[in-house]
This record gives C-alpha cells, sequence and structure tokens, in this order.
C-alpha cells in the first residue's frame, strides 16, 4: 500500500507538468519504470475514486454491461430484433417475451438488446469525431489567439463561425443537417459530429490558451521547434483532460440526440432496433393501455445516459489534481505540493 | 395592523364593500339558473371537433386537405345530393344510396338541392338544370344561373382541380356551360356523359356566389383566389365566423339556410395534432368528435358517453408500383409482391378489424364493383415461382416509401419487408416526412410507396379514370395500356348502364390481371363522438357535414 501511495506522489508530482518531452533524457530502464509507475499510480486512483465515490463504480458497470449486451446480442438475443410476428403483435411482458412485443409483433427484449450497436456506434463515432476536429481546431485557435496578421483572422474567423453553429438550436439543427445529407447512419453520424464540434473546439481552446504561455511551450519555442510539432507534443497532450472528461458526457448527450432524430422521423430507417425509434413506434399506444413497446426501450435509454454521465464525472473527478490530492490525503499519503 | 395604502384610490369602505358584493353574489344567485339554463341551451347547439388540423385554405380548387374538405361541406352547397339510407351495418349512421337504382330517373337515387328539378337528354349529352328561387348566399345575394356559370367557368380558367372535374364530363370550352334563363343552366358534352348528373353532387363542385367574387376580384386576381382563401362566398349551411390557422375555426349556422337552419348554431373545429390528446379530449367531455384517430384508439374508446361510428368507406390504401421501373415493369413482378403481402395480418393488426381487404382496384361500395378478378391472396410459394419465372428467382433489392405522419404505414411497411424477405425481396423502407411525402407521389420517382386516396365520385369510369387511365394526373403507379385507356373513355360516352358494366367489367378484369398496385385494404370511415351526438351521414367525399348533427334529448 505505501508503494502504491509513492507511485502516486511521484505521478501526481511529474504528471501535470510533464509533457511528452520530460524524460527524454532518462536512461530507457528508468522510462519504462517510470511509465510503469504511472499506470500503476492512475489505476490506483482510479480504483480509490471509485471507492470514494461507489456511483462511479455504477456507470462503468452500466456502460461496460450495455456494451457487452451490445455485443454479444446475435448470441443472447431471444428472436431476430428486425423480422415482424404479426401473430404476435402488443403481447404483453411475459416468459415468452419479457419486456412483451410490439405492434408489428417484434420482440421488444431482443431489440432493446440490439439497439446499442446502432445507438453507441453513432455516439461514439460521432463525438469522437467532432472531439478530433473540435480539439485539432481548438488547439490550432488558441496557439495563435495573440499572433498577428492572416492567422490571427483565419483564427478568429474559426472562433466566430463556431458561434454561429452554437447559436442554432442543437435539435433543429441536426434534423436540418439530417434532411440535407439523407436519411442514414453516416449522416446522422456527420451531424452529431457537427453540432458538437464547437463544444470541443472552445474548450481546447481555453486550454491552450493558457498552456500556450507555460516555459515548457517557451522553451521548445526557443528551441526553435516548429508550431505542428510544439501543438501536436507539447500543447495537445497537456489541454485534452477538460476534453476526455467533456467525451463521456457528449456520448449520453449524442445518444440522446440520435434517440430525439429516430423519434422525429429523422434517425435510422425502420425498423433498425433503435431506442429513439422503439419509442416513437410505441407511444401512440401508450394512451390505449400497451406501455410496453415505449417504456422498455426508455428505460434503457436513460441508464445507458446516466452511465455514461457518470463516467464522465469520475473522468472530471480523476483530471483534477485537486481531488487526486484528496484522495491521497484520505489515504493517509502525503499531499503533493 | 394593515394600511390601505390604495384607499386614496377606492373611497369604497370595508361596510360599503362588503354590502356591495353581497349584492352582486345575490344577484348571481338569483340569475345563476338563468345563465346555467342559457349555457346549456348554447352547450346543446354547439358542436366541438377535435381536429388534426384546421383548413389550410377555403378554396377547395387548391386544397383538399381534411380541414377544407369538412368547411367546403358546410360552406358550400351543390346542384345535386344522393337520398340517404340508414348505414346497413351501423343503425346509428345514415350513407348516400349510390347504388344503380333501376327504379328511378338516369338509375340515380338523386335528390334536388340548389337544383330543384333537373334533367339529362336522351341523348346523355345536355344536362339542364332548374335552380330553387330566393335561395340566398352568405352575402345575401340570390343564387341563379350565372352563379352556376361562373362557377364552372373559373374550373376551366385555374390549373387546380378544375380541369380534371371538367374533363370527364368533356367540357372545355366556356360556352358549353349555358344560363339558360335566370333560374336554368345547362351543360353540353359533346358526346354522351353518364357522369354529367354525378359530377354536380361531387364535393369537388360547389355552387359559389359569382356577384360577390366578381366583386372582390381584381384586375390580378380575376377568380377571387384571393378572397375565397380565407372567406366563403357559397350557399352552404353555415358560414365562417373566424378562423385562426394552427388553431380553430368557427362555423355560424345560416339562419336564412334554405333547407332550414341547421341544428348545431356554432360548430368550432380545433386544431389537435396529436390523435391521442383528441382521444383524450373526448373522454374527457372537452369535444364532441375527434376525428382520424389510429385503429387501435377507435377500437380502446371507452366511456359511457362515447361512442364510435365505423362504415364502409371510399378509402384505399395501396402501393404504388412503378411500372416504368425495373423490375416492376414487369406484370409477374407486380403479381409476385402482391401475392407475397400480408393482407390478413394487416387488417388484423394495424387496422383492428376497422378495413376490409381491398380485393379491387375501385372501391368495393361502388356501382358496378367486380370482386370476381380477385386472385392474391398471400400465397409465397406463387410469389416465389412468379419472380423465377420473371427472372428474379433470386429475388431483388428496392425500397418502400411511406409517410411519416401515418403510423399505420410504418406498421404495414414493416409486415411487408418481413414477407418480401421470404421470397427473396431485400425491402429498404424510407420514411417520408408527411410535408413532402406527396412530392415523392406526384414525381413518381420511387419504385414503390404508399398511397391514400378515394375517387369522390361513386362511378366505375371516374375511379378508373383517376387511377389507370394512362394520361390521368392521379395514375402514379406510371401504368400505362392502350386498351384499358380506350375502355375507360368508352365507358364515359356512353349512358347505357349494362354496357357500362360490361366495359367496366372488362377494365377491372385487365387492371386485376396486371396489378399496377399492392393491393392492401379499403379502410372504413370512423368517427368517435359523444354518445348523445346523433346524425352522422356517410358521404363518399369522406367529409363531415355539420348540419347532419343534432344532439339527442336537446
Amino acid at each position: 500500500m505505501s508503494s502504491n501511495l509513492e507511485w502516486e506522489k511521484e505521478s501526481s508530482l511529474s504528471g501535470q507538468a510533464t509533457s511528452t518531452a520530460h524524460p527524454i533524457h532518462a536512461a530507457p530502464g528508468a522510462r519504462a519504470r517510470s511509465r510503469l509507475a504511472r499506470a500503476r499510480g492512475k489505476t490506483g486512483y482510479f480504483f480509490a475514486a471509485i471507492r470514494q465515490h461507489p456511483e462511479f463504480g455504477l456507470g462503468y458497470v452500466i456502460v461496460v454491461g450495455i456494451v457487452l449486451v451490445g455485443l454479444l446480442a446475435p448470441w443472447i438475443a431471444p428472436y431476430s430484433p428486425v423480422t415482424a410476428d404479426p401473430s404476435q403483435y402488443l403481447e404483453p411482458p411475459s416468459w415468452q417475451h419479457p419486456m412483451g412485443t410490439d405492434s408489428s409483433g417484434m420482440d421488444i427484449l431482443s431489440r432493446v438488446m440490439f439497439a446499442p450497436r446502432i445507438d453507441l456506434t453513432i455516439a461514439i463515432l460521432g463525438t469522437l469525431v467532432s472531439a478530433v476536429i473540435g480539439t485539432l481546431l481548438g488547439a490550432v485557435v488558441g496557439y495563435y489567439q495573440s499572433a498577428r496578421g492572416l492567422r490571427a483572422i483565419s483564427c478568429d474567423a474559426i472562433v466566430r463561425a463556431s458561434d454561429v453553429l452554437q447559436a442554432f438550436p442543437v435539435f433543429v439543427f441536426a434534423i436540418a443537417l439530417v434532411a440535407i445529407f439523407g436519411q442514414s447512419i453516416q449522416s446522422i453520424i456527420a451531424a452529431i459530429a457537427f453540432v458538437n464540434i464547437p463544444i470541443y473546439l472552445r474548450l481546447t481552446r481555453s486550454q491552450v490558451i493558457s498552456v500556450r504561455n507555460t516555459r515548457y511551450v517557451e522553451a521548445a519555442i526557443v528551441c526553435g521547434v516548429g508550431d505542428l510539432t510544439i501543438i501536436r507534443r507539447h500543447v495537445i497532450p497537456n489541454a485534452i483532460a477538460p476534453v476526455l472528461a467533456q467525451l463521456s458526457v457528449n456520448i449520453g448527450f449524442a445518444i440522446i440526440l440520435t434517440a430525439a432524430l429516430s423519434f422525429v422521423g429523422a434517425g435510422v430507417r425502420a425498423p433498425a432496433p433503435e431506442w429513439g425509434s422503439m419509442i416513437a413506434m410505441g407511444f401512440q399506444n401508450v394512451t390505449t393501455g400497451q406501455w410496453w413497446p415505449s417504456v422498455f426501450p426508455g428505460l434503457a435509454l436513460a441508464v445507458t445516459v446516466f452511465g455514461f454521465a457518470l463516467v464522465g464525472a469520475s473522468i472530471e473527478f480523476l483530471s483534477d489534481p485537486e481531488q487526486r490530492a484528496t484522495i491521497v490525503a484520505r489515504k493517509g499519503g502525503a499531499r503533493p505540493a | 395592523m394593515l394600511t390601505n395604502k390604495y384607499q386614496h384610490i377606492s373611497p369604497m369602505s370595508r361596510r360599503g364593500f362588503v354590502q356591495g358584493t353581497a349584492a352582486v353574489g345575490g344577484a348571481a344567485l338569483l340569475s345563476g339558473g338563468w345563465a346555467r339554463e342559457a349555457f346549456a341551451q348554447d352547450r346543446s347547439t354547439t358542436m366541438v371537433i377535435a381536429a388534426p388540423a384546421t383548413p389550410q385554405s377555403l378554396d377547395h380548387e387548391f386544397d383538399v386537405s381534411l380541414g377544407t374538405i369538412d368547411s367546403v361541406g358546410a360552406l358550400y352547397d351543390n346542384l345535386l345530393g344522393y337520398e340517404k339510407v340508414t348505414d346497413p351495418e351501423d343503425p346509428d349512421a345514415r350513407r348516400e344510396d349510390i347504388s344503380v337504382r333501376a327504379d328511378k330517373p338516369y338509375n340515380l337515387a338523386l335528390t334536388g338541392k340548389l337544383a330543384e328539378k333537373w334533367e339529362l337528354t336522351e341523348d346523355g349529352q345536355t344536362a339542364r338544370f332548374w335552380l330553387r328561387e330566393g335561395v340566398k348566399s352568405n352575402w345575401g345575394n340570390e343564387l341563379t344561373a350565372e352563379d352556376v356559370r361562373w362557377t364552372w367557368v373559373r374550373k376551366l380558367h385555374l390549373t387546380g382541380l378544375g380541369p380534371f372535374q371538367t374533363s370527364v364530363i368533356n367540357i372545355k370550352e366556356e360556352d358549353q356551360i349555358k344560363a339558360e334563363g335566370r333560374y336554368v343552366v345547362s351543360f353540353h358534352s359533346p358526346k354522351p356523359s353518364p357522369l354529367l348528373l354525378k359530377q354536380m353532387v361531387n364535393l369537388s363542385n360547389p355552387v359559389y356566389d359569382a356577384t360577390k367574387c366578381k366583386e372582390v376580384s381584381s384586375s390580378d386576381d380575376s377568380w377571387a383566389r384571393k378572397f375565397l382563401q380565407n372567406e366563403s362566398a357559397g350557399f352552404g349551411p353555415y358560414k365562417m365566423k373566424q378562423i385562426v390557422r394552427g388553431q380553430q375555426a368557427v362555423f355560424e349556422a345560416r339562419e336564412d339556410y334554405y333547407l332550414g337552419a341547421p341544428f348545431m348554431k356554432t360548430v368550432i373545429m380545433r386544431e389537435v395534432p396529436t390523435s391521442a390528446a383528441r382521444v383524450s379530449l373526448l373522454e374527457r367531455g372537452a369535444v364532441d368528435i375527434a376525428q382520424f384517430l389510429q385503429p387501435l384508439e377507435y377500437v380502446s374508446l371507452k366511456g359511457p358517453g362515447v361512442a364510435v361510428d365505423s362504415v364502409a368507406a371510399s378509402f384505399s390504401i395501396w402501393l404504388e408500383l412503378n411500372a416504368k421501373m425495373p423490375p416492376f415493369d414487369n406484370p409477374d413482378v407486380r403479381r409476385a409482391i402482391n401475392y407475397a403481402l400480408p393482407k390478413d395480418e394487416v387488417l388484423k393488426t394495424v387496422y383492428q378489424g376497422l378495413a376490409d381487404k381491398q380485393i379491387g382496384c375501385i372501391p368495393k361500395i361502388y356501382p358496378m364493383f367486380n370482386s370476381e378478378f380477385w386472385n392474391y391472396d398471400q400465397d409465397l410459394d406463387k410469389a416465389r415461382e412468379l419472380l423465377g419465372k420473371a427472372g428474379h428467382g433470386d429475388g431483388f433489392n428496392t425500397s418502400l416509401s411511406y409517410n411519416a405522419g401515418d403510423p399505420a404505414q410504418e406498421q404495414m411497411a414493416i409486415l411487408f419487408q418481413t414477407s418480401l424477405k421470404e421470397i427473396g425481396v431485400e425491402l429498404q423502407l424510407n420514411k417520408v416526412p408527411a410535408a413532402t411525402f406527396y412530392n415523392q407521389v406526384t414525381n413518381r420517382s420511387e419504385p414503390i410507396i404508399f398511397y391514400l386516396d378515394s375517387p369522390w365520385v361513386p362511378d366505375p369510369g371516374y375511379s378508373t379514370q383517376l387511377y389507370f387511365h394512362s394520361k390521368s394526373y392521379v395514375n402514379y403507379s406510371n401504368y400505362t395500356n392502350d386498351k384499358v385507356d380506350a375502355l375507360i373513355e368508352q365507358g364515359l360516352q356512353t349512358t347505357d348502364t349494362e354496357e357500362r358494366r360490361r366495359v367496366y367489367d372488362e377494365v377491372q378484369k385487365i387492371v386485376m390481371d396486371e396489378v399496377p398496385w399492392g393491393f392492401i385494404a379499403y379502410p372504413r370511415y370512423n368517427l368517435a363522438r359523444k354518445a348523445d351526438l346523433k346524425g352522422f351521414t356517410y358521404y363518399t367525399s369522406n367529409n363531415l357535414r355539420f348540419q347532419d348533427f343534432h344532439r339527442e334529448g336537446a
């Protein structure tokens, strides 16, 4: 335990200010030990954080569980998720159909199990694309914030353009994009990516503006390292933490957006198993007493988004040095300076 | 103690206030009975309808939306109508007698409306109408032959529904419509026309108040299009009191209506976009009628004060199989699709029994409908065999477009996808927003697309001309057959009932063999209403006529 704490202290002391250039002059063996120590330190923080906040653990269990269900759906789902069986339409929950059937006679449990394959794919890809583009743009814009001439004008233009994008209601904007590019999974991913790019751009830009003025960046500039190399090796790695925390939150948001697009008919094609589309197909039946076609996918959607929100909160927690210091202090270690 | 800072504004003392309040309260109590009675009286003669939408335009020439056709039925009147009979399945409902009536003149059970007398010459080429005298429009102008003439000439000059309505009775020139006197008007067709009288019943052909329309016309709007979008100028039982699109339309009964003032003095059509909300309003007693519910909502409606009428209607829903687009240019492929469609399951699960199997290419309630040519009950082996014969033994990929605004279509599309997969046809489902769905239908650009429609004139010639004549603007399946074209035209040029029956039997036989449609269902016309609201009458134009209703016990 004490050795763990030593690693944690070492990691905590080196972690924040460490750029990727940090161990350049270290011997190969020392570098390996340092990496191992950091890895074990991070794992230690992770489990300590979960012990301190058990809800974070619940978030990871939910996310991992949903991902596993989605991956294993072809083997564990009891029925085909897209085959209608008119002889079984609107059957209430039973042993044969634990979540009942919908108005086309499709098994809701099977569709709920298959849905993460579409929902998570769309949400994760859409979020990653927006994170990559937004982070790169944000890094460049932030790095050249105080530049002059054409670069400054270009950066201002990018920031203003993102302001304009953010001024549109996200949902309406996403519907318009899907309407323009056609109803397909690729279009939804593109729409989700597009509406989220400004978030990452602004988040990264604000971080980069402060990183840009740190000593190690100035040192790299003095050494004659090129701008793009500095951005790639020194700036982005030290500005990425809030982006990582935002990722999980955004995946949850993207799942909701995907479901909402499907609910209004701009999402995936029927009868693809997707939670929003399932809710839309079933909501008409709620008033006539058949609640199960909408309620179960709604619950699955809510639980998944809740899980990603908890994971996002845990990442935010872990990437905050103050919070990590609290963990160290609670475990009896010295608070890092 | 509270100080009265408003005392300088209101000089009334506390005692004065109490005395005043007591006086007002006493007066209210005394008059309460009268007020309640008056309110109850108003309520009994006020009909509130929860409708999916308020009318967009009141000019039927350019708008056939649901709200508009209900409005047209209230604001305007026609020259003729059909006699009414009790519906054979629903004793609470009445319907038009559209059958072939050998005991009646021209084999039609017609009744006079704006025309009190009519004749069709022996050659079947001229129809003459003697108008009622003293009939006033909602603007106070008397009905004359010029109103009827102007109405039909307007159709010739505008590009809405008019050209079709005139062409089916061979009217192409203004001088074919003549005001032969102040109250006599005639229509002359160069060929015999069996539709000359039936067209005068059609909701699409109401009579306008030409005097008012001419008064509001201008050089850039000589046919009063702008005026008629928002106002009415007709001889119907109601006038438009208020229209706030997206909220409500209020109709006020005309006390001077020539057939007597309607029972319902005020009709409020309130826009309630979701069917679940319309159900809820009806169940709570807030509205008298909830229109256009989902089938499951109709069968789930309960409550002592609620009733549902369900009558056979002129509606049909089918798949347009694009006959100009491979592989649907091959009749065997179209036949295979028809054999594969699970029609019985659709009737049971989607329509909850509120539809009948579509077993013909014209509405089954129409005269001369013949069910003998139906041969497409589900048979997947036969479907596979036909696909093999057409050179598609391994199946093919295609798409089906459906209206996002109609949940029933999505349900059917999913059932069809599963069934067609069994014969190797991979169906991609395209959910099309309601706003653009009809553009896709009219563009005829999709291989398969749903279509729900009804030919309003109960006549096989009118129906087949609409959907199967190669030159019709509603032939959305791109079906072309010269022999069918010739037969349809032949049937529209004779008034001999038996000859027409023979001709349209032949048309139905060919069409049912070449199946340009994927036949699905005849949805019924359903009305969810308060139990004490009586008088519902079904028309082949599938609209309500507010003047039919009364409240039992009022």
